[in-house]
Protein backbone atom coordinates (compact mmCIF):
# COMPACT_ATOMS: atom_id res chain seq x y z
CA UNK A 1 0.00 0.00 0.00
CA UNK A 2 1.92 3.33 -0.98
CA UNK A 3 1.11 6.52 0.42
CA UNK A 4 -1.43 7.85 -1.36
CA UNK A 5 -3.67 4.82 -0.83
CA UNK A 6 -3.15 5.06 2.78
CA UNK A 7 -4.24 8.33 3.22
CA UNK A 8 -7.11 7.89 0.78
CA UNK A 9 -8.22 5.13 3.16
CA UNK A 10 -7.67 6.89 6.07
CA UNK A 11 -9.26 10.41 5.08
CA UNK A 12 -12.14 7.93 3.83
CA UNK A 13 -12.54 6.09 7.43
CA UNK A 14 -12.35 8.92 8.83
CA UNK A 15 -15.67 10.55 6.84
CA UNK A 16 -17.70 7.46 6.98
CA UNK A 17 -16.94 6.96 10.63
CA UNK A 18 -18.48 11.18 11.15
CA UNK A 19 -20.98 10.41 9.01
CA UNK A 20 -22.07 7.11 10.78
CA UNK A 21 -22.32 8.85 14.28
CA UNK A 22 -24.08 11.68 13.07
CA UNK A 23 -26.61 9.72 11.72
CA UNK A 24 -26.81 7.82 15.08
CA UNK A 25 -27.01 11.11 17.30
CA UNK A 26 -30.52 12.25 15.56
CA UNK A 27 -33.22 9.54 16.34
CA UNK A 28 -35.47 10.28 13.36
CA UNK A 29 -35.21 11.47 10.13
CA UNK A 30 -38.40 13.47 8.64
CA UNK A 31 -39.20 14.85 5.48
CA UNK A 32 -41.63 17.42 5.29
CA UNK A 33 -43.17 19.24 2.64
CA UNK A 34 -42.31 23.48 2.97
CA UNK A 35 -43.09 26.02 0.99
CA UNK A 36 -42.39 24.46 -2.62
CA UNK A 37 -39.50 22.66 -1.64
CA UNK A 38 -39.17 19.08 0.53
CA UNK A 39 -37.22 19.59 3.65
CA UNK A 40 -35.18 17.33 5.97
CA UNK A 41 -35.63 17.35 9.40
CA UNK A 42 -33.16 15.46 12.35
CA UNK A 43 -35.73 14.90 15.03
CA UNK A 44 -34.57 13.94 18.59
CA UNK A 45 -37.60 13.31 20.14
CA UNK A 46 -38.07 14.02 23.77
CA UNK A 47 -41.98 13.07 25.93
CA UNK A 48 -41.52 16.81 27.94
CA UNK A 49 -44.04 20.20 26.10
CA UNK A 50 -40.97 21.73 24.84
CA UNK A 51 -40.07 21.56 21.22
CA UNK A 52 -36.67 23.58 19.89
CA UNK A 53 -36.78 24.12 16.52
CA UNK A 54 -33.21 25.29 15.25
CA UNK A 55 -32.27 26.51 12.39
CA UNK A 56 -28.91 25.73 11.46
CA UNK A 57 -27.37 26.33 7.97
CA UNK A 58 -24.97 23.60 7.75
CA UNK A 59 -26.10 20.66 5.25
CA UNK A 60 -26.94 18.25 8.21
CA UNK A 61 -23.22 19.03 9.43
CA UNK A 62 -23.31 20.22 12.55
CA UNK A 63 -21.76 18.28 14.83
CA UNK A 64 -21.44 20.38 18.39
CA UNK A 65 -25.32 21.22 17.98
CA UNK A 66 -26.26 17.86 17.14
CA UNK A 67 -24.47 16.72 20.34
CA UNK A 68 -26.45 19.25 22.69
CA UNK A 69 -29.86 18.45 20.73
CA UNK A 70 -28.86 14.52 21.56
CA UNK A 71 -28.52 15.99 25.44
CA UNK A 72 -31.38 17.88 25.60
CA UNK A 73 -33.84 15.29 24.27
CA UNK A 74 -32.22 13.22 27.15
CA UNK A 75 -33.26 15.80 29.08
CA UNK A 76 -37.19 16.16 28.10
CA UNK A 77 -36.77 18.43 25.22
CA UNK A 78 -37.57 17.54 21.77
CA UNK A 79 -35.20 19.11 19.14
CA UNK A 80 -36.17 19.56 15.54
CA UNK A 81 -32.93 20.53 12.92
CA UNK A 82 -34.29 20.84 9.76
CA UNK A 83 -31.44 20.82 6.70
CA UNK A 84 -32.41 24.50 5.37
CA UNK A 85 -29.52 24.78 2.56
CA UNK A 86 -29.89 21.32 1.02
CA UNK A 87 -33.69 21.83 1.04
CA UNK A 88 -33.15 24.53 -1.71
CA UNK A 89 -29.82 23.08 -2.82
CA UNK A 90 -27.36 26.04 -1.55
CA UNK A 91 -23.79 26.42 -0.69
CA UNK A 92 -22.81 27.20 2.66
CA UNK A 93 -22.51 30.61 1.99
CA UNK A 94 -23.61 33.64 3.47
CA UNK A 95 -25.57 34.82 0.83
CA UNK A 96 -27.79 31.75 0.77
CA UNK A 97 -29.70 32.68 3.81
CA UNK A 98 -32.08 34.90 0.75
CA UNK A 99 -32.54 31.61 -0.91
CA UNK A 100 -34.08 30.25 1.57
CA UNK A 101 -37.92 31.47 1.64
CA UNK A 102 -40.26 32.82 4.07
CA UNK A 103 -43.36 30.09 2.92
CA UNK A 104 -40.59 27.20 3.63
CA UNK A 105 -39.83 28.66 7.76
CA UNK A 106 -43.22 29.64 7.96
CA UNK A 107 -44.42 25.73 7.24
CA UNK A 108 -41.67 24.47 9.61
CA UNK A 109 -42.45 26.29 12.39
CA UNK A 110 -46.33 25.19 11.47
CA UNK A 111 -45.32 21.47 11.46
CA UNK A 112 -43.76 21.80 14.77
CA UNK A 113 -46.80 23.65 16.68
CA UNK A 114 -48.82 20.70 15.07
CA UNK A 115 -46.94 18.88 17.86
CA UNK A 116 -48.77 20.78 20.53
CA UNK A 117 -45.73 21.73 22.44
CA UNK A 118 -44.67 24.76 23.15
CA UNK A 119 -42.14 26.23 20.57
CA UNK A 120 -39.03 27.78 20.71
CA UNK A 121 -36.65 28.67 17.95
CA UNK A 122 -33.08 28.77 17.93
CA UNK A 123 -30.08 29.74 15.92
CA UNK A 124 -26.62 31.30 16.00
CA UNK A 125 -24.79 33.99 14.01
CA UNK A 126 -26.39 35.39 10.46
CA UNK A 127 -28.89 32.60 10.42
CA UNK A 128 -30.65 34.67 13.08
CA UNK A 129 -31.90 36.05 10.45
CA UNK A 130 -33.93 33.05 9.67
CA UNK A 131 -35.80 33.04 12.64
CA UNK A 132 -36.74 36.51 12.82
CA UNK A 133 -38.14 36.43 9.39
CA UNK A 134 -40.16 32.68 10.20
CA UNK A 135 -41.31 33.97 13.23
CA UNK A 136 -42.89 37.27 11.67
CA UNK A 137 -44.26 35.98 8.78
CA UNK A 138 -45.96 32.97 11.14
CA UNK A 139 -47.55 35.62 13.90
CA UNK A 140 -49.06 37.37 11.09
CA UNK A 141 -50.88 33.95 10.00
CA UNK A 142 -51.85 33.31 13.48
CA UNK A 143 -52.69 36.30 15.00
CA UNK A 144 -54.43 34.49 18.16
CA UNK A 145 -51.88 32.59 19.25
CA UNK A 146 -47.74 32.54 19.62
CA UNK A 147 -44.72 30.82 19.74
CA UNK A 148 -42.96 30.64 23.42
CA UNK A 149 -39.96 32.31 22.10
CA UNK A 150 -36.24 32.54 20.75
CA UNK A 151 -32.53 32.04 21.45
CA UNK A 152 -30.68 33.84 19.32
CA UNK A 153 -26.64 33.31 19.68
CA UNK A 154 -24.20 35.51 18.55
CA UNK A 155 -26.68 37.29 16.04
CA UNK A 156 -25.23 39.18 12.99
CA UNK A 157 -28.12 41.47 12.03
CA UNK A 158 -26.19 44.11 10.32
CA UNK A 159 -27.32 45.65 7.48
CA UNK A 160 -23.93 46.68 6.56
CA UNK A 161 -20.34 46.59 8.32
CA UNK A 162 -21.41 49.34 11.06
CA UNK A 163 -19.42 52.82 10.60
CA UNK A 164 -17.30 53.65 13.76
CA UNK A 165 -19.14 56.87 15.25
CA UNK A 166 -22.24 56.20 13.88
CA UNK A 167 -25.41 54.64 15.05
CA UNK A 168 -25.51 50.64 13.07
CA UNK A 169 -28.19 49.78 10.63
CA UNK A 170 -29.85 46.44 11.01
CA UNK A 171 -31.24 44.22 8.19
CA UNK A 172 -35.18 45.10 7.75
CA UNK A 173 -36.56 42.23 9.30
CA UNK A 174 -35.04 43.35 12.82
CA UNK A 175 -38.23 44.77 14.98
CA UNK A 176 -40.98 43.09 13.29
CA UNK A 177 -42.08 40.24 15.53
CA UNK A 178 -43.69 40.41 19.38
CA UNK A 179 -41.65 36.70 20.09
CA UNK A 180 -39.72 36.88 23.26
CA UNK A 181 -36.56 36.86 22.66
CA UNK A 182 -32.81 35.89 24.67
CA UNK A 183 -30.22 37.25 23.15
CA UNK A 184 -26.82 35.50 23.75
CA UNK A 185 -23.29 37.05 22.93
CA UNK A 186 -19.67 36.31 23.67
CA UNK A 187 -17.60 38.32 25.94
CA UNK A 188 -14.44 38.20 23.83
CA UNK A 189 -16.20 39.45 20.66
CA UNK A 190 -16.65 43.24 19.73
CA UNK A 191 -20.38 42.58 18.83
CA UNK A 192 -20.82 42.60 23.03
CA UNK A 193 -21.25 46.04 22.85
CA UNK A 194 -23.71 46.18 20.26
CA UNK A 195 -26.04 44.54 22.62
CA UNK A 196 -28.05 46.98 23.95
CA UNK A 197 -28.59 48.71 20.27
CA UNK A 198 -30.07 45.43 19.10
CA UNK A 199 -32.13 44.67 21.81
CA UNK A 200 -33.81 48.11 21.55
CA UNK A 201 -34.63 47.57 17.83
CA UNK A 202 -35.28 44.32 18.25
CA UNK A 203 -38.40 45.31 21.02
CA UNK A 204 -39.90 48.16 18.45
CA UNK A 205 -42.97 45.82 17.38
CA UNK A 206 -43.27 44.70 20.67
CA UNK A 207 -40.58 41.87 21.33
CA UNK A 208 -39.70 41.61 25.26
CA UNK A 209 -35.67 41.23 24.73
CA UNK A 210 -33.30 39.98 27.42
CA UNK A 211 -29.16 39.41 27.24
CA UNK A 212 -26.57 37.55 28.53
CA UNK A 213 -23.09 37.84 28.06
CA UNK A 214 -21.01 34.13 28.22
CA UNK A 215 -17.97 35.05 30.00
CA UNK A 216 -14.21 34.44 28.24
CA UNK A 217 -15.36 33.14 24.97
CA UNK A 218 -15.65 34.52 20.79
CA UNK A 219 -18.42 34.26 18.71
CA UNK A 220 -18.94 31.09 17.06
CA UNK A 221 -16.96 29.62 19.58
CA UNK A 222 -18.54 25.61 19.11
CA UNK A 223 -17.77 26.13 15.41
CA UNK A 224 -13.78 27.03 15.69
CA UNK A 225 -10.96 24.88 15.21
CA UNK A 226 -8.94 26.94 17.66
CA UNK A 227 -11.40 27.01 20.89
CA UNK A 228 -9.22 27.31 23.85
CA UNK A 229 -10.17 25.84 27.12
CA UNK A 230 -13.40 28.14 28.20
CA UNK A 231 -14.67 27.79 24.27
CA UNK A 232 -14.48 23.94 24.40
CA UNK A 233 -15.89 23.86 28.34
CA UNK A 234 -18.73 25.99 27.31
CA UNK A 235 -19.37 23.74 24.07
CA UNK A 236 -19.50 20.76 25.79
CA UNK A 237 -21.98 22.42 28.47
CA UNK A 238 -24.65 24.41 25.92
CA UNK A 239 -27.28 21.70 26.41
CA UNK A 240 -27.26 23.39 29.58
CA UNK A 241 -26.42 26.76 28.33
CA UNK A 242 -29.76 26.51 26.16
CA UNK A 243 -31.88 25.67 28.89
CA UNK A 244 -31.32 27.91 31.19
CA UNK A 245 -32.05 30.45 28.17
CA UNK A 246 -35.12 28.49 27.78
CA UNK A 247 -36.31 29.17 31.73
CA UNK A 248 -35.20 33.13 31.02
CA UNK A 249 -37.69 33.05 27.89
CA UNK A 250 -40.28 30.87 30.50
CA UNK A 251 -40.00 33.48 33.14
CA UNK A 252 -40.80 36.27 30.71
CA UNK A 253 -44.22 34.77 29.52
CA UNK A 254 -44.78 33.62 32.89
CA UNK A 255 -44.50 37.36 34.12
CA UNK A 256 -46.97 38.62 31.28
CA UNK B 1 -4.33 38.97 -24.54
CA UNK B 2 -1.93 38.21 -21.44
CA UNK B 3 -0.90 41.97 -21.07
CA UNK B 4 -4.39 42.87 -21.13
CA UNK B 5 -5.39 40.25 -18.23
CA UNK B 6 -2.35 41.62 -16.35
CA UNK B 7 -3.03 44.91 -16.36
CA UNK B 8 -6.61 43.83 -15.76
CA UNK B 9 -5.60 41.87 -12.32
CA UNK B 10 -3.11 45.08 -11.72
CA UNK B 11 -5.35 47.45 -11.96
CA UNK B 12 -8.21 45.00 -9.55
CA UNK B 13 -5.34 44.77 -6.92
CA UNK B 14 -4.67 48.21 -6.88
CA UNK B 15 -8.33 49.06 -6.42
CA UNK B 16 -8.30 46.25 -3.56
CA UNK B 17 -5.75 47.76 -1.70
CA UNK B 18 -7.15 51.76 -2.13
CA UNK B 19 -10.10 50.26 -1.11
CA UNK B 20 -8.65 48.64 2.05
CA UNK B 21 -7.01 51.88 2.94
CA UNK B 22 -9.92 53.60 2.70
CA UNK B 23 -10.15 56.48 5.23
CA UNK B 24 -13.92 57.75 4.96
CA UNK B 25 -14.89 61.24 5.51
CA UNK B 26 -16.77 61.75 8.76
CA UNK B 27 -20.00 63.12 7.82
CA UNK B 28 -22.29 62.83 10.79
CA UNK B 29 -23.22 66.42 12.27
CA UNK B 30 -22.01 65.18 15.76
CA UNK B 31 -19.87 66.58 17.84
CA UNK B 32 -16.16 64.49 18.92
CA UNK B 33 -17.11 62.95 22.17
CA UNK B 34 -15.02 63.03 25.29
CA UNK B 35 -11.90 60.39 25.59
CA UNK B 36 -10.45 60.52 29.48
CA UNK B 37 -8.85 57.38 30.40
CA UNK B 38 -6.09 56.10 32.26
CA UNK B 39 -3.60 54.43 30.54
CA UNK B 40 -1.11 50.83 31.28
CA UNK B 41 1.54 53.40 33.25
CA UNK B 42 -1.44 54.69 35.35
CA UNK B 43 -1.39 58.25 33.06
CA UNK B 44 -4.72 60.01 32.31
CA UNK B 45 -5.01 61.10 28.77
CA UNK B 46 -7.74 63.56 28.11
CA UNK B 47 -8.52 63.71 24.37
CA UNK B 48 -9.39 67.60 24.83
CA UNK B 49 -5.48 68.02 26.12
CA UNK B 50 -4.62 67.02 22.36
CA UNK B 51 -5.67 69.55 20.74
CA UNK B 52 -3.15 71.25 18.33
CA UNK B 53 -2.33 67.80 17.42
CA UNK B 54 -3.90 65.13 14.63
CA UNK B 55 -5.26 62.29 16.73
CA UNK B 56 -5.86 58.49 15.91
CA UNK B 57 -8.14 57.45 18.21
CA UNK B 58 -8.55 53.76 17.80
CA UNK B 59 -10.95 51.33 19.64
CA UNK B 60 -9.16 47.50 19.70
CA UNK B 61 -9.19 44.59 21.54
CA UNK B 62 -6.64 41.51 22.06
CA UNK B 63 -8.18 39.01 20.76
CA UNK B 64 -9.30 40.64 17.20
CA UNK B 65 -6.06 39.87 14.82
CA UNK B 66 -6.35 42.31 12.50
CA UNK B 67 -5.44 44.64 15.74
CA UNK B 68 -2.46 42.85 16.37
CA UNK B 69 -2.03 42.83 12.42
CA UNK B 70 -1.44 46.01 12.08
CA UNK B 71 0.27 47.81 15.27
CA UNK B 72 3.29 47.29 14.05
CA UNK B 73 2.30 49.27 11.00
CA UNK B 74 1.29 51.75 13.49
CA UNK B 75 4.71 51.99 15.03
CA UNK B 76 6.10 52.64 12.07
CA UNK B 77 3.57 55.73 11.16
CA UNK B 78 4.38 57.18 14.07
CA UNK B 79 7.62 57.66 12.61
CA UNK B 80 6.54 58.33 8.76
CA UNK B 81 4.68 61.24 10.24
CA UNK B 82 7.51 63.34 11.45
CA UNK B 83 7.41 66.40 12.81
CA UNK B 84 3.87 66.61 12.20
CA UNK B 85 2.21 66.84 15.23
CA UNK B 86 0.59 63.46 16.31
CA UNK B 87 -0.79 61.08 18.65
CA UNK B 88 -1.84 57.42 18.81
CA UNK B 89 -4.55 56.96 21.53
CA UNK B 90 -5.43 52.91 21.15
CA UNK B 91 -8.42 52.19 23.21
CA UNK B 92 -8.98 48.41 24.59
CA UNK B 93 -12.43 47.50 24.34
CA UNK B 94 -13.27 46.46 27.67
CA UNK B 95 -10.85 43.74 28.96
CA UNK B 96 -8.64 43.52 31.88
CA UNK B 97 -5.40 45.02 32.66
CA UNK B 98 -3.64 41.73 32.79
CA UNK B 99 -4.83 40.85 29.75
CA UNK B 100 -3.87 43.72 27.83
CA UNK B 101 -0.17 43.73 29.63
CA UNK B 102 0.49 40.47 28.48
CA UNK B 103 -0.17 41.65 24.47
CA UNK B 104 1.60 44.69 24.83
CA UNK B 105 4.45 42.50 26.06
CA UNK B 106 4.74 40.34 22.89
CA UNK B 107 3.13 43.01 20.30
CA UNK B 108 5.27 46.36 21.39
CA UNK B 109 3.47 49.22 20.20
CA UNK B 110 4.97 52.40 20.85
CA UNK B 111 1.56 54.30 21.37
CA UNK B 112 -0.49 54.90 24.51
CA UNK B 113 -2.87 52.44 25.34
CA UNK B 114 -6.03 52.75 27.57
CA UNK B 115 -8.22 50.96 29.62
CA UNK B 116 -12.10 51.11 29.52
CA UNK B 117 -12.77 48.47 30.97
CA UNK B 118 -16.45 49.42 31.98
CA UNK B 119 -17.15 50.28 28.22
CA UNK B 120 -17.98 53.48 28.72
CA UNK B 121 -16.39 55.41 25.94
CA UNK B 122 -17.36 52.39 23.37
CA UNK B 123 -20.91 53.48 23.70
CA UNK B 124 -19.82 56.90 23.78
CA UNK B 125 -18.27 56.74 20.86
CA UNK B 126 -20.69 54.33 18.95
CA UNK B 127 -18.36 51.69 18.34
CA UNK B 128 -19.54 48.25 17.47
CA UNK B 129 -16.74 46.15 15.53
CA UNK B 130 -13.05 46.47 15.74
CA UNK B 131 -10.61 47.98 14.95
CA UNK B 132 -12.36 50.86 14.78
CA UNK B 133 -10.61 54.17 14.01
CA UNK B 134 -10.80 57.82 14.35
CA UNK B 135 -8.75 60.56 12.71
CA UNK B 136 -9.37 63.60 14.78
CA UNK B 137 -7.79 67.15 13.52
CA UNK B 138 -6.01 70.10 15.29
CA UNK B 139 -9.49 71.30 15.58
CA UNK B 140 -10.29 68.42 17.58
CA UNK B 141 -13.16 67.56 14.90
CA UNK B 142 -13.42 63.96 13.90
CA UNK B 143 -12.14 64.05 10.12
CA UNK B 144 -12.31 60.71 9.30
CA UNK B 145 -13.08 57.01 9.90
CA UNK B 146 -11.92 53.94 9.21
CA UNK B 147 -13.13 49.72 10.13
CA UNK B 148 -10.91 47.11 9.86
CA UNK B 149 -7.41 46.51 10.03
CA UNK B 150 -4.81 48.42 7.29
CA UNK B 151 -1.36 49.55 6.74
CA UNK B 152 -1.47 52.55 8.50
CA UNK B 153 2.64 53.13 7.35
CA UNK B 154 1.15 53.32 3.48
CA UNK B 155 2.23 56.76 2.05
CA UNK B 156 -1.21 57.23 0.54
CA UNK B 157 -3.01 56.97 3.96
CA UNK B 158 0.25 58.88 6.29
CA UNK B 159 0.11 62.01 3.11
CA UNK B 160 -4.05 62.00 3.77
CA UNK B 161 -3.96 62.43 7.42
CA UNK B 162 -0.48 65.23 7.25
CA UNK B 163 -3.07 67.48 5.37
CA UNK B 164 -5.10 67.87 8.34
CA UNK B 165 -2.26 69.53 9.59
CA UNK B 166 -1.82 72.20 7.25
CA UNK B 167 -5.57 72.63 6.06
Amino acid sequence: MNLRTLISFLVISVITTLTISNLALANEVRTIEAGDTEIDIRIFPASGNTLLLGFPCDEGKSIAEEKTAHSLSEDGIEVWMPDMLSGFMLPKVRSSLTGITTDALTALIDEATKTGKNVYLIASGPDTELVLRGASNWETLHKNTSLAGAVLMFPRLFKDTPVPGKKPEYKKIVGQTKLPILLLEGERTPNRWGINSLSHELQKNGSPVKSKIIPNVRGYFFKRQDANRSEDVVTSQMAGLIKVSLFYLQENNTHD
Amino acid sequence: MIKSLSILVLSLCLTLNAQAANLKPFTANTPTPALKLTDLHGKTHDLHDYKGKIVLVQFWATYCGPCRKEMPSMNNMIKKMGNTPFKILAVDMGETEAEVKQFVKEVKPDFSILMDESGQSIGDWQVFAAPSNFIIDPQGNIRYTLFGGVEWDSDEIINKIKELAVN
